[in-house]
């Protein structure tokens, strides 16, 4: 079954209900990669988020039997991803190394990449794998509950509203966050740039 | 120059770009299965039973008729105890033989002097063991020399009036 002919979430969650490992299998294919960003960004290490990876569709797959389909299955599984790995990054607190995924090689050809270093930015002079340690090492300057929120709407896209949802936090608190959050991202990028 | 608003937005985007190597996605599957499987074996039958059974009490819906069902019932049971067809307790004392034999039984206290003093000062000497009685009852009564108290909102209060406001 190629990713066209697949059925809606819906109709895998529940054949998953009914015991059809597969129809879980397809939900993994379909949302692992955006799980494990959000992880990943959030933990700003590779192995931690590979066990957290599958822990959390571990966890999709022991209580799906109580997924009702009150919100979709995407909101849900993120809303499952967020919650561990915010209870992980507290528990671990400062015990952890940045383990860096590699930049795909299309950043190159990435137009937004393209506009920063070619225009006179901040970010001209620097190069690509200082850029991508700077911005995480940035990033885990944050609390993890301001990381969630960016990598939620800045690096995967989402809408505040959305957001909200999976956090279950009023959209107000999702848009200071992040105001707060840019703020101090700004600020640490500043103190980079002048050392 | 500082970072503004849209260039930080444009270099978090960036971040989409730190992906795992190619095929990462599906050996990990694989590592979720074998990791599936192994939990199925070490967990015992009576942990995956009580697990179904939570998760089956998640999803456990009351019926929309239980509701009017268990209105039902109670008017049913309203209806049978108010119009007197059937009463739980029933009053046996009040008819002429029950008086009498009220009136015949021994009184609780028979002696003042075998009351039992609950002060510590008794004259054991002076009671009287052959007429007492298992039945006889220590009694606390009101004190006659004590005005009555009350409390109120934690503080005692007595019909004396109070010269402190």
């Amino acid at each position: 079954m190629d990713d066209q002919n697949l059925p809606d979430d819906e109709t895998l969650v529940r054949l998953t209900q009914n015991g059809d490992t597969r129809a879980f299998d397809h939900l993994w294919q379909k949302y692992s990669p955006r799980i494990y960003s959000l992880i990943y960004n959030m933990t700003a290490n590779h192995e931690d988020a590979n066990d957290l990876l599958l822990e959390v569709f571990a966890k999709a797959y022991r209580s799906i039997n109580g997924f009702r389909g009150k919100s979709s299955f995407y909101t849900w599984i993120h809303a499952i991803a967020v919650n561990m790995t915010i209870n992980f990054v507290k528990k671990r607190g400062r015990r952890f190394q940045l383990s860096l995924d590699d930049l795909d090689a299309n950043v190159q050809n990435d137009k937004e990449f393209i506009d920063l270093t070619a225009a006179n930015t901040p970010v001209r002079e620097v190069d690509l794998s200082e850029l991508q340690h700077r911005l995480n090492e940035a990033m885990m300057k944050l609390s993890v509950e301001h990381r969630a929120v960016v990598t939620m709407f800045d690096i995967q896209g989402m809408a505040h509203a959305e957001i909200a949802k999976i956090l279950g936090i009023p959209e107000a608190t999702v848009r200071s966050r992040l105001f707060y959050a840019h703020r101090q991202l700004q600020n640490y990028l500043e103190e980079f740039r002048k050392k | 120059m500082m970072l503004d608003e849209q260039q930080l937005q444009k270099l978090l985007r960036l971040k989409k770009f730190e992906q795992p190597p190619p095929g990462y996605f599906d050996r990990t599957l694989n590592e979720f299965h074998r990791r599936q499987r192994e939990e199925l074996l070490r967990r015992s039958a009576v942990q995956i039973w009580f697990e179904r059974f939570v998760s089956g009490l998640w999803s456990f819906r009351v019926p929309t008729y239980a509701y009017g069902a268990a209105f039902g019932a109670f008017l049913v049971a309203a209806t049978i105890v108010g119009s007197g067809v059937w009463a739980p307790y029933t009053e046996t004392i009040g008819t002429s033989s029950d008086l009498a034999r009220v009136a015949s039984s021994p009184p609780a206290i028979e002696l003042s002097s075998n009351r039992l003093a609950l002060n510590g000062n008794v004259d054991w000497s002076k009671f009287d063991r052959s007429s007492a009685s298992p039945r006889v009852v220590p009694v606390l009564g009101p004190s006659q020399s004590a005005l009555p108290r009350y409390v109120l909102d934690g503080r005692p209060v007595s019909y004396e009036a109070s010269f402190s406001f």
